[in-house]
């Protein structure tokens, strides 16, 4: 319920009775997010609203600050900041504002949040373009993932969510329109730099804002030129798959006797500018692909035996090869990707020409079959710095066996972006769903050394790096401030 | 129904993600196409998804939460398509359907069914059958070509929907079992599968439809039942032993639906497609066929850390019967089949399952309006399906929207295509 | 003490200068800008001696307008208000060649000649614009948003991360940078240009004209330089031809180098003695040309440049393009010189590309898409028919980011000691402007009076803009009058 009547009453002249809703279970069934940590208090909205399009979406948060009532924004769900923290909060879910638009020939998209990726890749294949699906999965919104996150294994080609976003129009928490880039001065998204100053500094850094500023309504977003063949699903159920055409598309996997070699070798990689997608692979990812369909108990049945013997030094690096403009084109990153093989000492041996992460990132949340409470520490930095924070990361994990369980070796993911421009480095744990505390104290200890060790890790807590990051929760909290004077936008 | 802690182990192990909402994402062709949950679609409130269910369910139990009007409505308009679930356990180890299916039994205990799915329950102790028409007439269908047999392997199990609404596909597919030359009984006193009742809550009134229909095929002697209902395919098969404490395979017959029965006659050279049908059609895979429709494994819940479910064999819609219509239909001369974009599991749900089809007549219409809209747009004359109740709503709202799309049951094409 | 004295004690007696003739070398620029002096030029040599002059200005209230170019051509660096020139040339090192990453790390003073020479000795090349003028900032280039001649990223700019001096004298670095000890002592290095929190500061800084900070080193990306080369200048009658090509060409996502100019820009371009090479050039050149480099690969560049020149070929096939030539006529070897040109500055000793027909140009530049561009050649030629321009006019088209989009340019050379061509041109420039915003194309970086004109019918933007602007910068010393504060 929200206080008082007549904002409730306001809202539902806005949007309509049957898009506004202070009914308890559909307020209850909005209070959850999914990527926030389990001891964070959410609340269940006051209301939640549907709104059709902008103009509902700015007549509301106009609204939220008559009558100051805080609000939160989502539409999947799936974010890690989108829950209610104050009483008489209203729950703007925007899935109702899902239109596409696409120019085909310039090569971008139009997108309301409402817009899962793989509705967009569906309409955008027939073209003979592709857009970056999210590492956490298809469903996810194209334009919450691009303003808050925007990584995935195909971001080495396509950049990280920074390097996306074209045109936006954005209402600001206190109810004035933002219109960024070419849409500043027409109808158009195509460019979003500018004009001058590129205010799209305000809408995320290394991630978003989570709706601390505002809602963003729409977005251009990039897409990229694909291959003309049809792409094939195949299977069903668990076993879906979509198989690639062998004329224009190689997987290989490959083994490296150390990291180094590894990691070496993606740089090569990376100034050879080739391939799709370049990523090592935790040996855990290998569990988990090779015991599809069989859920946890399987999962647990094949680690148990062969989780030890993947060999600790051993680093695996996955690439997918991409033939597209040429014929020859396939043909010749091939050979380039066995030449930097073999001058690493590698044996690559090509994998099935098929993909179930990437192109529409099918089983992105599979990892979370292992049981247990899944908790990563995530960096976007460059390789180097990959590499020496994973080195931290998991000696301080050793400290806090149990609740953390064993791996038996490192599950460090590294994952290159923008050709070796960038990389994610993730440490996935998985711990002991009782284990809670000891998680919590994992984090501390390893954001103590991110900040002492000038590492640039994704989550920060603010009271420990805000200090030696330049007091950027100041600067922060200075924007906050321009644009949302009555303090509604997700507050704290 | 599950015991409370593992009701409330399985509605805290969904991670939130929303995937119960889509196709599966490699699957999906369009935009347009993409979505797999009719609730979802139409009313966009998180409630109405298996996401938000499972996560109101977990207040309810907590007593947090009531039955309010809205929650009322996402429950009882939820189809029970098994979309969400399939979807799911492509990824995960959650029993969502089960979650839905409890929370439905818990509304029901507490006196909250709906007029009319409580009429279904009347309907069926006074006639057992869930239109309340006259018991003695549920023979009638057969008139005087049928014969059954009086001893065989094989029951045909008729099902309330043949049996009332439409005698046309029950005579067709007794046809088609003595055009295959295989004699079958028809139980002198079948029953409703009690499938409405199950899937409406009214789980008690369901199992006595159960106990009586298992005594029945038991004293017939006969090892398989043969159904052309898909929803009693799926009740038989799966509900029964469930409701039973019982896995599938610990009941006392096989079930099979006429599909997979007639594909396997075709295979074997024991039936022939000899007359042509030239038509374009495409195929409608009823949710009770195929991601339903998988045997049933009892299982007593037992895990060890962190979340392995001991002994388990768990559903995730690769075993339901996908193929064999499909086989039939390519196996026929001068039908074209024509694949929508959401098929096999990820079928769109006609509309009319769950009870829906009895309670929101219009909410059924509408989702099977969608689905009429995805047939249009293969460029199909018809629509072929495989249950009756399918084939009445898509066939309503064929009419409604003005497609001219025909919509016929498979058994008649199979017979038209075995010639007389 | 005076403010002379006071940044005498900053940056040194000599780096301080109030002498008119000094003044009047900042008070105009290749512009038509008005010419306005400042009052005081002040050349710091590290981020301290910055800080502290940014210190001194907001205390006495005086504007700051900081350049780091030899050369300057928007009128960006004219003070409107007097004040304090910042020249940063005195800043002039790479701080560090960053192999691993393909980056480097400049201080604003470094320019394109310098940077390129350096990188090229590790077989590396800056993502440089079309030609640089020699006294252009690598860290100017990048802050403007000059567009580079390679498309086939996917991004547009290459800034990553920065130390930016804002108005209240804080010293801040942005993204990844902002980590203690770094670069020396961190385990990051700058790679990420997000952040830090939810803020990327490095993009408020950029196309700011000097209005929200000062930048004392930034780290760039580079690439790979290719090896080997071949060169195709494919000639077309009309624009939409050339365009088709292009489109096709980077959806196929191949080449380095590709841009469109026509006759008058190529033939300025490549033209040694003037007039004669020029007007020989003009004669033979077609309207339109489409540049197109294939670049070897770090590896098996030969093999790369075979399977681009299939796909080139297939592209050609598909539009019917009848031939793709890798010379110039006239020009022999100009296909094996031009990828060298082209990853390099404009040569020293020969007279800028757009000054040599007359001796300075008005430049019109905006973003559009590839398809649009015909429409944007008729609409300001409609305009300089209407005020009968005598001269030629020059057109660059740059695609971006495999022709997702693109770079418009129109040169107009014109006689920057006629009173009559500079009235002629100050008309020109802003009824094409007027011209090319209602049609759509969009002034990411406006300069001058374009500024004023971009402000108003962005209102939303600009409203939030000065905000922003009122926040870093209360006492709007930093630039003040230009863009929309």
């Amino acid at each position: 319920m929200i206080t008082p009547k007549e904002a409730y009453e306001t809202l539902q002249s806005i949007v309509g009775k049957e898009w506004v809703s202070d009914d308890p279970a559909i307020c209850e069934a909005d209070r959850y997010c999914s990527l926030s940590s389990p001891t964070d208090e959410k609340r269940r909205p006051g209301a939640s609203i549907e709104p059709a399009n902008t103009e509902e979406v700015r007549a509301i948060v106009r609204v939220c600050n008559r009558y100051k009532l805080p609000f939160v924004v989502t539409s999947t769900f799936y974010g890690a900041g989108t829950y209610c923290r104050k009483d008489n909060s209203i729950l703007i879910d925007l899935k109702r504002m899902n239109t596409i638009e696409i120019d085909d020939q310039n090569m971008y998209a139009v997108v309301g949040p409402g817009v899962p990726f793989a509705a967009l890749q569906g309409d955008l294949l027939k073209r003979g373009l592709y857009t970056f699906v999210a590492g956490c999965g298809g469903q996810s919104s194209v334009l919450a993932n691009t303003v808050n996150m925007g990584d995935a294994p195909i971001g080495w080609r396509t950049g990280l969510g920074y390097q996306r976003i074209l045109g936006v129009e954005w209402v600001l928490p206190d109810g004035e329109m933002l219109r960024m880039g070419s849409f500043s001065q027409g109808d158009d998204f195509f460019w979003g730099e500018g004009p001058g100053p590129d205010l799209r500094g305000l809408l995320r850094g290394c991630a978003g804002h989570q709706s601390r500023l505002g809602v963003v309504t729409r977005i251009g977003v990039k897409v990229f030129p694909f291959v003309s063949e049809e792409l094939k699903p195949d299977g069903w159920a668990y076993h879906t798959t979509m198989n690639l055409p062998t004329n224009r598309f190689k997987w290989y996997n490959i083994r490296f006797n150390t990291r180094d070699d590894a990691i070496n070798a993606m740089f090569e990689i990376g100034r050879c500018e080739i391939g799709l997608v370049v990523m090592t692979v935790p040996p855990i990812f290998r569990g988990v692909a090779r015991t599809r369909g069989v859920g946890c108990a399987g999962f647990w049945e094949f680690w148990k035996d062969a989780g030890a013997k993947l060999a600790a030094a051993a680093t695996d690096v996955r690439v997918l090869l991409y033939g597209i403009g040429s014929n020859k084109r396939l043909a010749y990153e091939e050979k380039v990707l066995l030449d930097v093989v073999a001058d690493f000492k590698g044996s690559a041996r090509e994998a099935p020409c098929r993909d179930e992460t990437n192109i529409m990132a099918a089983d992105a949340i599979c990892a979370n079959v292992v049981g247990g409470r899944f908790s990563s520490e995530v960096s976007y930095e460059s390789i180097n710095q990959a590499v020496r924070y994973s080195k931290v990361v998991d000696e301080i994990c050793d400290r806090h066996r149990p609740p953390i369980l064993q791996e038996y070796n490192s599950t460090d993911w590294f994952c290159p972006y923008e050709l070796g421009y960038i990389a994610k480095m993730e440490c996935l744990r998985m711990a002991a769903v009782e284990g809670i505390e000891g998680l919590e104290a994992w984090k501390a200890e390893t954001q103590d050394a991110c900040a002492a060790g000038g590492a640039y890790a994704l989550v920060p807590d603010n009271k420990v790096f805000g200090p030696v990051w330049g007091n950027y929760p100041e600067k922060e909290d200075a924007i906050r401030a321009l644009f949302d004077p009555n303090k509604i936008s997700a507050p704290e | 129904m599950l015991k409370v802690e593992e009701y409330k182990h399985q509605a805290e192990t969904c991670v939130r993600c929303s995937y119960c909402k889509l196709i599966d994402l490699n699957w999906v062709k369009s935009s347009r196409f993409s979505r797999q949950c009719p609730i979802d679609v139409r009313y966009r409130f998180n409630l109405y998804s298996a996401h938000g269910l499972l996560h109101a369910a977990l207040a309810e139990l907590d007593n947090k939460l009531e039955f309010t009007p809205k929650f009322m409505e996402a429950l009882w308009q939820c189809t029970l398509c098994g979309g969400c679930d399939i979807r799911c356990k492509r990824n995960l180890d959650v029993e969502v359907l089960q979650v839905i299916q409890d929370l439905r039994e818990r509304c029901v205990e507490q006196g909250k069914s709906l007029p009319e799915h409580k009429l279904l329950a009347t309907n069926v102790k006074k006639s057992h059958n869930i239109y309340g028409a006259a018991a003695g007439d549920r023979r009638k269908w057969m008139g005087t070509d049928v014969k059954p047999a009086p001893r065989a392997d094989i029951v045909y199990f008729v099902g309330d929907a043949y049996a009332y609404r439409h005698p046309e596909i029950a005579l067709a597919t007794a046809r088609l079992l003595e055009k295959a030359g295989f004699p079958f009984m028809v139980l002198a006193d079948e029953w409703s599968s009690g499938h409405e009742l199950f899937a409406t809550g009214q789980v008690a009134a369901a199992k006595e439809m159960a106990e009586h229909n298992v005594k029945a095929i038991q004293s017939s002697g006969a090892k398989t039942v043969i159904t052309g209902d898909a929803e009693a395919y799926k009740t038989l098969k799966v509900d029964y032993p469930r409701m039973m404490g019982k896995s599938t395979a610990d009941m006392p017959y096989t079930v099979l639906h006429i599909t997979e029965f007639i594909d396997q006659q075709v295979k074997d050279g024991k039936i022939k497609f000899t007359r042509r049908v030239p038509i374009k059609v495409t195929y409608h895979d009823p949710c009770n066929l195929g991601r339903l429709a998988e045997p049933w494994y009892q299982w007593e819940p037992k895990y060890e850390p962190p979340n392995i479910a001991v002994g388990k064999t768990w559903r995730r819609g690769d075993k339901g019967v996908y193929m064999p219509p499909r086989d039939i239909l390519k196996g026929i001369k001068g039908l074209e089949l024509i694949e929508m974009e959401r098929v096999k599991d990820n079928t769109w749900c006609c509309g009319y399952g769950g009870g829906v089809g009895v309670a929101f007549p219009d909410f059924a219409l509408w989702t099977a309006g969608e689905r009429v809209e995805e047939a249009r747009q293969t460029g199909a004359e018809a629509i072929v399906s495989a249950c009756p109740n399918c084939k009445d709503v898509l066939a309503s709202a064929a009419t409604a929207h003005n497609t001219g799309l025909k919509v016929y049951d498979i058994t008649e094409i199979m017979l038209r295509a075995v010639g007389k | 003490m005076q403010i002379k004295e006071e940044l005498a004690q900053i940056v040194g007696v000599r780096n301080v200068s109030d002498d008119p003739e000094a003044l009047g070398a900042y008070a105009r620029d290749c512009s038509l800008s008005t010419p306005r002096a400042p009052n005081y030029i002040a050349r710091p040599k590290n981020t301290a001696e910055v800080q502290s002059v940014l210190k001194l200005a907001g205390e006495t209230g005086m504007p700051v307008v900081p350049c780091s170019s030899g050369i300057h051509f928007y009128g960006n660096t004219i003070p409107n208000l007097g004040g304090i020139i910042l020249d940063l040339r005195r800043m002039n090192k790479i701080l560090d060649i960053d192999m691993a990453n393909k980056m480097v790390m400049v201080e604003p003073g470094v320019t394109w000649g310098q940077l390129q020479a350096e990188v090229a000795k590790q077989k590396m090349m800056g993502l440089c614009p079309l030609l640089p003028h020699p006294l252009k900032s690598v860290v100017t280039s990048h802050l403007e948003r000059e567009p580079m001649l390679i498309p086939k990223f996917e991004y547009a700019g290459a800034m990553v991360t920065l130390e930016v001096v804002f108005p209240s004298g804080e010293a801040f670095r942005t993204g990844s940078a902002c980590v203690p000890g770094f670069p020396d002592k961190s385990m990051a290095e700058g790679v990420n240009p997000g952040g830090p929190g939810y803020l990327t500061y490095s993009w408020l800084v950029q196309g700011a004209q000097g209005t929200m900070g000062v930048v004392t080193w930034a780290k760039v990306k580079m690439a790979p330089k290719p090896e080997i080369d071949k060169t195709f200048f494919i000639p077309f009658d009309n624009l939409d031809d050339a365009v088709r090509l292009v489109y096709n060409v980077q959806r196929r996502m191949l080449g380095e180098e590709c841009f469109i100019l026509n006759d008058i820009n190529l033939a300025s371009i490549l033209a040694n003695k003037w007039p004669k090479d020029f007007n020989t050039l003009k004669k033979l050149l077609a309207p339109w040309t489409v540049v197109l480099v294939l670049g070897g690969g770090w590896r098996r560049p030969e093999e790369k440049i075979e399977y681009e020149e299939e796909g080139l070929r297939e592209a050609a096939a598909e539009l019917h393009i009848p031939e793709l030539p890798t010379s110039v006529p006239s020009l022999p070897g100009l296909e094996r010189d031009l990828p060298g040109m082209l990853r390099n500055a404009w040569p020293e000793k020969r007279a800028y590309w757009k000054f040599a027909a007359k001796g300075a140009s008005q430049d019109i530049f905006f973003h559009t898409t590839l398809d649009r561009s015909p429409e944007f050649v008729e609409a300001i030629e409609l305009v300089t028919d209407w005020h009968e321009y005598p001269g030629n006019i020059g057109y660059y088209i740059q695609p971006m980011e495999y022709g997702r989009a693109c770079h418009f340019e129109a040169n107009l050379p014109y006689d920057p000691y006629s009173a009559e061509d500079a009235e002629m041109m100050g008309k020109i420039y802003r009824e094409a402007a007027e011209a090319v915003i209602e049609r759509g194309g969009f002034f990411t970086r406006p300069y001058g009076e374009v500024a004023g004109m971009v402000y108003e019918k962005a209102a939303s933007y600009t409203s939030a803009l000065k905000k922003v602007k009122n926040l870093l910068d209360p006492k709007n010393i930093m630039s003040p009058g230009r863009l929309c504060f």
